[in-house]
């Protein structure tokens, strides 16, 4: 309706349909349709199908995650529920805002370093009167909610110390009269001993039941004394976020002065200028020792200069890394898989060839795969200092800058390709099989020799299977990259997942939830990717995925 | 020149050999238009395919030019039944593979010249960048019809070029394929299976018999001159004449078969059907008057 009258509205329409359609985004098809007024009936019905149901789908999803959170409890505290789990992510990206700050800070000079440090400073200054408040707050909270529990708790504690003390008064007063009976005994009277032993009998068992009617009721005590309270957890929140604005404008100063990047270099030279100076009036042994200081400031200068700052990882790093080392895995399977797989669609002997190492190799689980990957790979994997390739790796592939491409890595990468080289094998093969006997009748009668005929005919026709299973490859080669990295710390989505599961912090739990949901949507735009790649080399007719 | 000497062909194991062409012998003559016409399920398909090399005889000869064909080439060009571009490719670019494949030392300026040539000889030139699914049936074969001309073949093979498409398109078709081949005539076999087809362009007419075992028949020379009017072929006393007799030769063949199949007779159990008409009698005085009846 709104753009039906404008020319360049309605001359650009089917374009934008297309690209929705080769996208994969059809559902929002709809919503284009009907801002053009094509039949808004139809439309409304279905965005109200594709769009409101999926929607209200999630709303009702994330209200049964609140109610199911409070009434699962484990050891670990109770599961986070959606607003635990969004506060997590915040606390996340916190952090991960907080290091970039530093790394900023780290390379700053001039007088941008003397701004940013006036900032600083004048913030932290502020600092301390707000986590002194969070302080008091935090003990404000706990201490009220002492009161509470004390006052919740005072009827039991007090019934716990009568008990306490009327069960002991029995029990002297049952060892008492069994000591009395023991003397009255005579021996070779076997029914007085009879009843003797009965009498023992009834005051073990009567100490028994008094020792675990006290324990019950110190358990239940101890569950109210243990209950957390919301108002503590809001302050202890608060708390620890100002604690950690504090302690990070400190760091951030920290860089900003002694740490600086530049002012190290500058103080360097100033020693380095200082120390040539020197140099100029010496001679003799002194002369060499002088000599040989400055060179070796020198070199620590070069290395300086070099150095980027070594901060915690965030997560926005493991996730760069954990998708650079997908698409490596993904890149070396396609690089094994799409080629056997063009032979396999060839020729039958190769196909019976190959089988039983496909038929065997295929379900192996990326967990056996990894810690073979893993030994060879750091015998294989030369260290940077000792091969140019690998030092080239580490210092100045482009894309590969800090990234830190170590033997971890690469068995994370070829677990993945191992594991994800199966789909794409399978659908090459099946496509170059596969192709439409009449093209081939086509390039028997041009008379293709076999590369023409296999650039021009049968690759271009399987095409879109391949594609079909390198999508499959890349969803293979993602939830195994995790699995991996978990396994090899390797740097990466999955190394984070471990550090949390091993790390105590209140809201780790929480944060392996946002972890959930980061892969899952990863996931999703990897996809997403693959189904524009496969719509672009498909053909009308062209076989569909397996 | 085309020639078939004797040829066989036949599928399957030893044991249960089925022949599906038998003694074939056809000579085809330079710039000559030939029509093989049959019915379906003959052996037309495996007739074509062994003049394109495509299949090999079990036995006999097939010589061109007086030599033994090896092979399929680009100098029989082969337009196929159900078209066979590539998919992915458009209307140019199938043209192109076959251009480039054949004269691979050809400069770019001249493929693409060559690209128009053929594509507007079919009358394509307003859809060449278009993929083969955004065609018509007939654009297809148009354009396939482009394909095997730019192979500048020899011989031309048309496997039923035209029995996929409707009928209007057909004739427009079989002028355009019949005006190119006089303009520049080369050696066609057509293989068809309709007798008017095959009149009006041909030169000369074999009538394949039934399979299995097919075999070629005596045939029909067409005397008629060209170029052949469509309009006025219908009062062609020679076109009526041929088409009678190749119509009555064909339908003998098919009687022949049906009497030569030894399929046992089935005798059919002596029943009637019951009758579960209703008596009601208005129904019947409503059908009576051929009333129009109207749904309850």
């Amino acid at each position: 309706m709104i753009f039906a009258h404008m020319k360049f509205f309605s001359k650009i329409k089917y374009p934008i349909l297309k690209a929705i359609d080769v996208s994969g985004l059809t559902f929002l098809s709809p919503v284009v349709r009907l801002c053009y007024g094509e039949e808004p009936r139809v439309q409304m019905k279905k965005i109200s199908q594709w769009i409101l149901i999926p929607i209200c789908a999630i709303i009702l999803f994330i209200f049964l995650w609140a109610y199911g959170s409070t009434v699962v409890k484990t050891k670990s505290g109770s599961v986070p529920g959606p607003l635990e789990t969004l506060k997590a992510g915040e606390s996340i990206s916190k952090f991960g805002n907080y290091e970039k700050a530093k790394e900023e800070a780290y390379t700053l000079t001039g007088p941008e370093r003397d701004e940013a440090l006036k900032k600083a400073q004048a913030r932290l200054g502020k600092m301390d009167p707000i986590v002194k408040a969070a302080t008091d707050q935090v003990g404000g909270a706990k201490a009220q909610y002492a009161e509470v529990i004390k006052k919740r708790t005072s009827g039991m504690t007090s019934r716990r110390d009568a008990l306490k003390k009327s069960y002991s008064a029995n029990q002297s007063a049952r060892k008492a009269s069994l000591a009395a009976l023991a003397d009255t005994l005579t021996p070779g009277n076997e029914t007085a001993y009879e009843n003797f032993m009965k009498e023992v009998k009834d005051h073990t068992d009567k100490t028994d039941l008094e020792k675990e009617e006290l324990a019950t009721l110190a358990k239940e005590i101890k569950e109210i004394e243990d209950e957390k309270s919301d108002d503590v957890a809001k302050a202890l929140f608060a708390q620890t976020r100002a604690a950690e604005e504090r302690q990070f404008l400190q760091k951030q100063i920290d860089q900003l002065t002694t740490q600086n990047k530049g002012l190290k270099i500058e103080t360097a030279q100033a020693k380095i200028q200082e120390d040539a100076r020197v140099l100029l009036t010496l001679t003799g042994p002194e002369a060499v020792k002088a000599a040989g200081k400055i060179a070796k400031a020198r070199s620590r200068l070069v290395k300086t200069e070099e150095s980027v700052y070594a901060g915690p990882k965030t997560l926005g790093y493991q996730i760069k890394r954990s998708i650079l080392c997908v698409f490596a895995g993904f890149l070396i399977g396609a690089f094994i898989a799409i080629p056997i797989g063009i032979l396999c669609g060839l020729n039958s002997t190769f196909m019976a060839a190959m089988t039983p190492f496909i038929a065997i190799f295929k379900p192996v689980s990326p967990i056996v795969w990894l810690p073979i990957c893993l030994i060879i790979a750091s015998a294989v994997v030369p260290s940077p200092d000792d091969s140019a390739f690998m030092d080239w790796l580490w210092e100045d592939a482009w894309i590969l800058n800090h990234y830190d491409i170590n033997p971890a890595f690469i068995a994370s990468a070829i677990t993945v390709a191992l594991c994800s080289l199966w789909a794409t094998l399978a659908n090459t093969a099946l496509g170059v099989a596969s192709i439409d006997k009449d093209h081939l009748n086509v390039a028997r009668v041009l008379k293709l020799g076999f590369w023409p005929r296999l650039f021009k005919i049968v690759i271009p026709s399987a095409l879109p299977l391949i594609f079909a299973g390198l999508r499959i490859s890349l969803g293979v080669g993602w939830m195994v990259l995790i699995a991996a990295e978990l396994l090899s710390s390797s740097e990466g989505i999955g190394k984070f997942v471990w550090d949390q599961f091993n790390n105590g912090a209140s809201d780790s739990f929480a944060k392996l939830f946002v972890v959930v949901f980061v892969v899952g949507i990863i996931g999703l735009l990897l996809d997403r990717i693959m189904i524009v790649f496969q719509r672009l080399v498909s053909f009308e007719g062209s076989p569909t995925a397996i | 020149m085309l020639e078939l000497k004797n040829c066989s062909v036949s599928f399957g194991p030893p044991s249960n050999r089925v022949d599906v062409l038998k003694d074939l012998n056809l000579t085809v003559e330079k710039n000559e238009f030939v029509a093989v016409i049959g019915f379906s399920g003959a052996g037309k398909s495996t007739l074509i395919s062994l003049l394109a090399g495509l299949q090999k005889p079990t036995t006999g000869q097939v010589l061109i030019n007086g030599k033994e064909m090896n092979g399929p080439g680009p100098d029989r060009g082969l337009m196929f039944q159900n078209y066979s571009l590539l998919p992915w490719l458009s209307v140019n670019d199938n043209v192109k593979l076959a251009i480039k494949t054949v004269f691979p030392k050809m400069s770019k300026s001249e493929v693409s010249d060559k690209i128009e040539h053929y594509v507007k000889m079919v009358k394509l030139d307003h859809a060449g960048t278009k993929k083969p699914h955004e065609l018509s049936g007939g654009m297809r074969q148009r354009a396939s019809l482009a394909r095997t001309l730019a192979l500048d073949p020899e011989v031309l093979l048309l496997d039923e070029p035209l029995s996929a498409l409707d009928a209007l398109t057909r004739s427009e078709l079989q002028d355009q394929i019949l005006n190119i081949w006089e303009n520049d005539k080369r050696t066609v076999v057509m293989i068809t299976n309709d007798v008017d087809e095959a009149v009006l362009m041909a030169d000369r007419i074999a009538p394949l018999t039934m399979g299995p075992g097919a075999t070629l028949a005596d045939e029909f020379k067409v005397n008629m001159e060209r170029p052949r009017a469509r309009r006025t072929l219908n009062d062609h006393p020679e076109f009526m004449r041929l088409k009678t007799q190749i119509t009555l030769f064909m339908m003998g063949l098919n009687k022949n078969s049906k009497n030569d199949q030894k399929t046992p007779l089935i005798p059919m159990p002596d029943i009637r059907p019951r009758d579960f008409a209703l008596p009601s009698a208005n129904i019947r005085l409503k059908n009576k008057n051929n009333q129009p009846t109207t749904a309850a």
